[in-house]
């Protein structure tokens, strides 16, 4: 029999955290209680975070968003301005997990757990996310990029927790992106995926990017030479085909039961193709020749 | 250590509970509570069989702990008939063939709940895409998605009278 | 709509599901018996009994592939407060050994190891948890053996044996047919193709685990409760393992939640029975966790089949040659019998007239090959309906037009030389395919794909033999009884693990007896209250025990006519008519309700019972006993055609499937609804074995025994299905309907492989589909010279 402390109030939790050192904290449960089951934590008590107050909210402060650590995904994805704001970000929880675990499983949770495979992450990355960590005895931010230190690490210190995701708005981007590659369409871990921030003018030359990518090493990955070839570059074919030799020849994959590196490196160079999709000039043609609009297929996984 | 004392509301039902505080709520209904409606599959979120719903949202019982219960309303399948009558997702799935084995079922019918709710009219592909956690071996999903739509359909219809 | 308004009276969900005004007839849409109680959550399961003062018990696993069992130390978990007992071989009385053909596998080990999943204890526990610490606790010594992991490495002289004693080294059965000039005939051919291909290890992945409990009754007779297919070869292998009289044992089998083969046998029955025995009259219970279902149960054999087929420039068919070879784990449990339904159904639903086929089944340390809905003839179908495009391919001929050209017609004899003497409706049902929009429109609709996304079409031709073949007695006896009150009890032989034929019988004696469902009650299958009648398996359900439900109720229906002719002074039988709750004299106009009319008759007249054997094939095609034994050749089969349009994602190789067509002949339909149920969900079995689910398994261990890791399709990955029935009368089967249970999952896996081949030019012939080998094949074929935006 384990003790489960559900504290209301912070300064409960506080108290909780430093008579309990070995606790394990959760909120919506859906990694550690697995976790737990399989054996791999074996944790004498466990300290859940869904009655905080404070951990809760999106909260719209002008030029940044703050989203509480314990929102849960369907939270998110119900917040207008999640979708308004960071319609990529709401793409990456639309294809994570699936409804029941979509209403338990918290960012934060999302965050922490730290898989390369995280579908909140790649997203997250390229909005440039900081994280905030408070302890009793004080707060800091810090960059998502440098929260998150490996496979399942991250940089909190004892006592500590993940308290809420800064996200700055950004208006001049118009293309927000990400595709997930699983072996069914849904409820699969990711094997491979990209999130894209881009600014594209009228004509469709790259003003600004961003890319990430999941899956394809031991965290998300993400590269300056990448983002700035493509800056000045109309969306085409040639361009993109070779900025995927480059990008193959950058991420870092393992094979494992799901994939094997080959495949993951490969696909990571592949799924820059598909920004072609937003590029005016390619649907323009694209729909003359078929019968369908290519629109409903935007959002592909 | 000892045991909780847990005060929740069970479909429809002030209870208390004594039990210990990380026990899976599947244990405590299907074991200590004998609403053996919920299913247990899988045990690790991947199947769907153990849904019920928390204050009307659909959750995996066997990823929660009789701790996090105490103070919500919890549904299972057996509070989904009222007063001797049945819930119009319950007649649909009947009449359009989506039970076979029926091990899915619960799990799958408290979903398509949450999910009308969230969505009162949703195309077939919507449905499915609600359901996908709510494995089913035996239907193919299609009668299930047909009896969903009928619910949908059904209450559109009186909505509009 | 109001919350209070979406409620439905009770009475009117009883109204749709059993239409209780009227009588059922055979061709309607009769919503299942079952359907209210299961929509409610008020179904016991066998996983569901949580009864007062229960043992629960559990098994201890080998957990390594190939060993020789030293120690077993319980002496740790013997401390833990709620351990109650371990159990070995050593408490078995009996001769310790189960199978339904060759009985090889031990309750608990008492030689050596021989898969990763054998029994080695069997602990008691006070409770669900003490149960678990107290296995984790018992710790197993063993001295490895070098495991046997690969099929025709087996098969060398030198391998190390699985059986010691076993007549063939690891062989557990082999065959071999020859038709015509067999291979020779390869010198006539004018197109010839060969190809090897790989189907994977599937599991059965029912969402209802195995599951059961069992205690002593005040006879001190063994009683036990479990999700089963077969309660009566249960009741005999319980008793013969265990060394109980049959007598003694009773078997009860409640609603199954799925099983399609994996609960055909012995699975956790005998574990439930040493426990009872051994608990001083306490009930016990046995839930399999996931990870344990995955371990211990039984799998869809892999293949690895070698094909060679020729044809004439004029498209027919000329030769074939197959090398098959299955991989059946450590114990027989059905491999030698899913074999020969290979070798029979390995040349397809075609006329080839010269035929070499040779198959193997082999013993290996791997998991157990057992049976799965298609049951052998899944993998061939793979085989040769891709070869068959191949060369429709090679010849440039249209795929469908091969197909129609060498079809099957019902006088031909197939490729095991049987002569097709009951309904053949293989031509039908490409014919109703032909004309169906989805092919029709199918140019317009592959031209309609968007960019990276190739759409194709793919063809198969399928067939599937109903039964257990000529030698192994396909039978059962209905019982059909006038209850005092003048109801209807049915005494169903066939376990309903989801496939409805409970409501098909139901349908079928209120349409003989002209009675309201709702005055008709159903016994599920329990030894000591039906009759013997064969397994829920093999396509046979509804067909044998169908028949046998026919006999019994025209046999109860002729008595309760005699009587109340005698007792109306109607001078004939045709004078009276069953109408719902009575007899009514045509002539006069008198009616008597039944309850009278069973004050009439005595106990024995009131029960009626009917014994059906199917009909069998009378060619013998080989003079190979233990085949035939096997079950080569069946004689009633069923057909289909199916279509699978399919996109093929270039970027990452992902195939989808948009939508799907099965056109099917299993004759003529008793209940519309359940018909396209089974349609529906074998070919999402299939489904998910074209595209996602393979058990792997590493020098004999599973890699991902999990459903987060073994990939069942989700509501997403399964297409809209279009199912067209062609109802060919098969005049041997009730009302003239065959076997529908598992034709539909052999047609997925090749549809959507000729898909692909269509839709990218790359065929890949190791299954699932994966994402990686799609992308794989895309990308080695398009370094001959095609480009990415060749594509576009």
């Amino acid at each position: 029999m384990r003790e489960v402390f559900l504290p209301q109030r912070t300064e409960e939790l506080w108290e909780i955290l430093k008579r309990e050192p070995e606790t394990e904290i959760y909120a919506g449960g859906t990694d550690l209680l697995v976790k737990m089951r399989s054996g791999q934590v074996n944790p004498p008590s466990l300290v859940c975070l869904e009655r905080i107050e404070s951990l809760r909210g999106v909260f719209d402060k002008g030029k940044e968003v703050f989203i509480g650590a314990c929102n849960t995904h369907s939270n998110l994805l119900e917040d207008p301005v999640i979708r308004k704001e960071f319609p990529g970000l709401a793409r990456g929880i639309d294809v994570l997990g699936s409804p029941p675990i979509r209403h338990m499983g918290t960012i934060g949770g999302n965050i922490v757990t730290a898989s390369p495979a995280g579908d909140t992450l790649p997203s997250l990355y390229v909005l440039d996310a900081e994280v905030e960590v408070h302890s009793k005895a004080q707060k800091r931010r810090l960059p998502l990029r440098d929260f998150i230190l490996g496979p399942g690490m991250v940089a909190l210190h004892p006592q500590e927790v993940l308290w809420g995701i800064w996200l700055k708005k950004q208006p001049s981007w118009n293309v927000h992106h990400y595709e997930k590659v699983g072996r069914r369409k849904a409820l699969a871990c990711s094997i491979a995926s990209m999130a894209a921030l881009l600014e594209l003018s009228e004509s469709g030359t790259v003003v600004k990017a961003r890319l990430a990518w999941g899956s394809v090493g031991p965290t998300i990955l993400s590269f300056s030479h990448v983002d700035n070839n493509l800056i000045g570059q109309l969306l085409s074919i040639e361009t993109l085909s070779s900025l995927a030799k480059q990008v193959e020849l950058s991420v870092s994959p393992i094979d494992d039961l799901r994939a094997s590196a080959e495949y993951r490196r490969t696909v990571s160079g592949l799924l820059l193709l598909r920004l072609l999709y937003y590029s005016p000039s390619f649907r323009q043609e694209c729909d003359s020749r078929k019968e369908n609009s290519m629109s409903q297929d935007i959002h592909c996984t | 250590m000892s045991t909780l004392r847990i005060t929740f509301r069970l479909n429809r039902k002030e209870i208390q509970i004594e039990a210990a505080p990380d026990r899976r709520v599947s244990d405590v209904l299907r074991e200590d509570l004998g609403l053996t409606g919920t299913k247990e599959s899988c045990g690790a979120g991947d199947c769907g069989a153990c849904t019920i719903l928390v204050d009307g949202e659909s959750r995996l019982s066997c990823l929660m702990l009789a701790a996090q219960i105490q103070g919500h309303e919890i549904t299972t399948i057996e509070g989904l008939a009222k007063d001797q009558r049945v819930h119009l997702l319950q007649k649909t799935f009947v009449e359009h063939g989506a039970i076979q084995c029926g091990f899915c079922t619960p799990g799958i019918v408290l979903a398509s709940l949450d999910l009308l709710k969230r969505n009162p009219n949703p195309t077939r592909a919507q449905i499915r895409e609600g359901l996908v956690g709510n494995l089913c071996r035996c239907t193919g999903y299609q009668k299930i998605v047909d009896a969903v739509q009928a619910a949908a359909v059904s209450s559109q219809e009186e909505e509009s009278l | 709509m109001k919350e209070s308004e979406r409620h439905t009276p009770i009475t009117d969900l009883l109204l749709a599901q059993r239409t209780h005004n009227r009588i059922l007839s055979i061709g309607t849409s009769a919503p299942r018996v079952d359907a209210y109680d299961k929509v409610t959550g008020r179904v016991e399961y066998a996983s569901d009994y949580y009864g007062n003062n229960v043992v629960w018990a559990g098994v201890k696993r080998a957990g390594v592939p190939h060993a020789r069992l030293k120690t077993i130390d319980s002496s740790r978990a013997e401390k833990h407060p709620g351990f109650i007992c371990v159990l070995t071989h050593e408490n078995v009385s009996g001769t310790n050994r189960q199978g339904v053909v060759k009985k090889d596998q031990p309750v608990l080990v008492d030689d050596k190891v021989r898969y990763c999943g054998d029994a080695i204890a069997l602990v008691l526990a006070e409770n669900k948890t003490a149960l678990k610490e107290s296995l984790d606790l018992i710790t197993l010594d063993f001295i490895s053996l070098p495991p046997v992991l690969d099929v025709e490495k087996a098969m060398e002289s030198g391998s190390p044996l699985v059986h010691d004693n076993n007549s063939d080294g690891n062989i557990l059965l082999k065959g071999e047919l020859r038709i015509g000039l067999g291979s020779a005939a390869e010198e006539e051919c004018d197109f010839l193709v060969e190809a090897c291909f790989e189907t994977q290890r599937q599991e059965h992945a029912y969402l209802e685990t195995e599951a059961g409990w069992a205690y002593m009754d005040e006879d001190g007779r063994l009683v036990i409760v479990c999700s089963t297919q077969t309660p009566f070869r249960d009741r005999m292998e319980v008793a013969e393992s265990l060394g109980l009289d049959t007598g003694r044992v009773r078997i009860i089998a409640p609603y199954t939640g799925g099983a399609f083969g994996g609960k055909d046998g012995v699975t956790l029955q005998s574990f439930l029975g040493l426990a009872a025995l051994n608990t001083k009259g306490r009930p016990v219970k046995m839930c399999w966790d996931r990870e344990e279902s995955f371990l211990a149960g039984t799998k869809r054999h892999p293949a690895r089949m070698y094909y060679r087929l020729g044809a004439k420039k004029d498209g027919s068919l000329h030769c074939l040659d197959v090398r098959l070879y299955l991989d059946t784990g450590p114990y027989d449990h059905l491999g030698g019998v899913v074999l020969a339904q290979a070798l029979e159904h390995a040349g397809g639903p075609y006329r080839i007239p010269n035929v070499v086929l040779r198959g193997w089944c082999v013993y290996t340390n791997n998991p157990i090959g057992g049976a799965f809905r298609g049951f052998g003839v899944t993998q061939v179908t793979a085989a040769i309906e891709q070869i068959m495009d191949m060369l429709a391919d090679r010849m440039d001929m249209d795929p469908l037009e091969l197909r129609l050209k060498n079809a099957l017609k019902r006088g031909d004899k197939n490729c095991v030389g049987k002569t097709l003497v009951s309904s053949t409706g293989m031509i039908d049902c490409l014919e109703i395919l032909s004309k169906h929009s989805v092919w029709t429109e199918r140019e317009t609709w592959k031209r309609s794909g968007v960019p990276f996304r190739q759409r194709g079409v793919g063809l198969a031709a399928v067939m599937q033999g109903l039964g257990y073949g000529p030698v192994v007695p396909d039978y059962a006896n209905a019982k059909v009884e006038l209850t005092s009150e003048g109801n209807i009890r049915v005494y169903c032989g066939v376990v309903d693990m989801g496939q409805g034929n409970d409501t098909t019988n139901l349908q079928i004696v209120s349409h003989i007896l002209g009675q309201n469902p709702d005055r008709i009650e159903l016994v599920q299958p329990d030894t000591d209250r039906t009759l013997p009648s064969g397994s829920a398996s093999a396509s046979r359900c509804t067909y044998t025990f169908g028949n046998a439900l026919i006999g019994a109720a025209t046999t109860l229906m002729d008595r309760i006519l005699k009587r109340a002719a005698d007792f109306m002074m109607a001078a004939r039988n045709e004078e009276l008519v069953l109408v719902p709750g009575g007899v009514r004299c045509l002539l006069t106009g008198h009616e008597i309700p039944l309850s009278k009319i069973a004050k009439l008759l005595s106990h024995d007249e009131r029960v009626a019972t009917h014994h059906f054997r199917a009909p069998v094939a009378t060619e013998v095609i080989t003079t190979n006993q233990n085949l035939r034994l096997h079950g080569l050749p069946h004689t009633i089969f069923s057909y289909a055609a199916h279509l699978a349009c399919v996109e093929v994602d270039e970027l990452t190789g992902k195939v989808e499937i948009k939508r799907y067509l099965a056109v099917s002949d299993c004759g003529k339909v008793l209940n519309p609804q359940i018909f396209e149920q089974q349609i529906h969900g074998g070919i999402a079995q299939g489904i998910g074995y074209a595209l996602s689910e393979d058990l792997e398994v590493l020098e004999g261990r599973m890699l991902n025994s999990n459903l987060s890791t073994y990939l069942l399709p989700t509501a997403e990955d399964v297409p809209e299905i279009y199912s067209v029935a062609v109802e060919i009368y098969e005049p041997t089967g009730p009302f003239g309907l065959k076997g529908v249970g598992e034709i539909s999952t052999n047609g997925p896996l090749p549809a959507v492989s000729n898909a692909v081949a269509d839709a990218c030019g790359i065929r890949v012939h190791q299954s699932p589909l994966t994402p990686e080998r799609v992308l794989g094949a895309i990308l080695k074929n398009r370094g001959r010279g095609e480009h990415v935006e060749d594509h576009v």
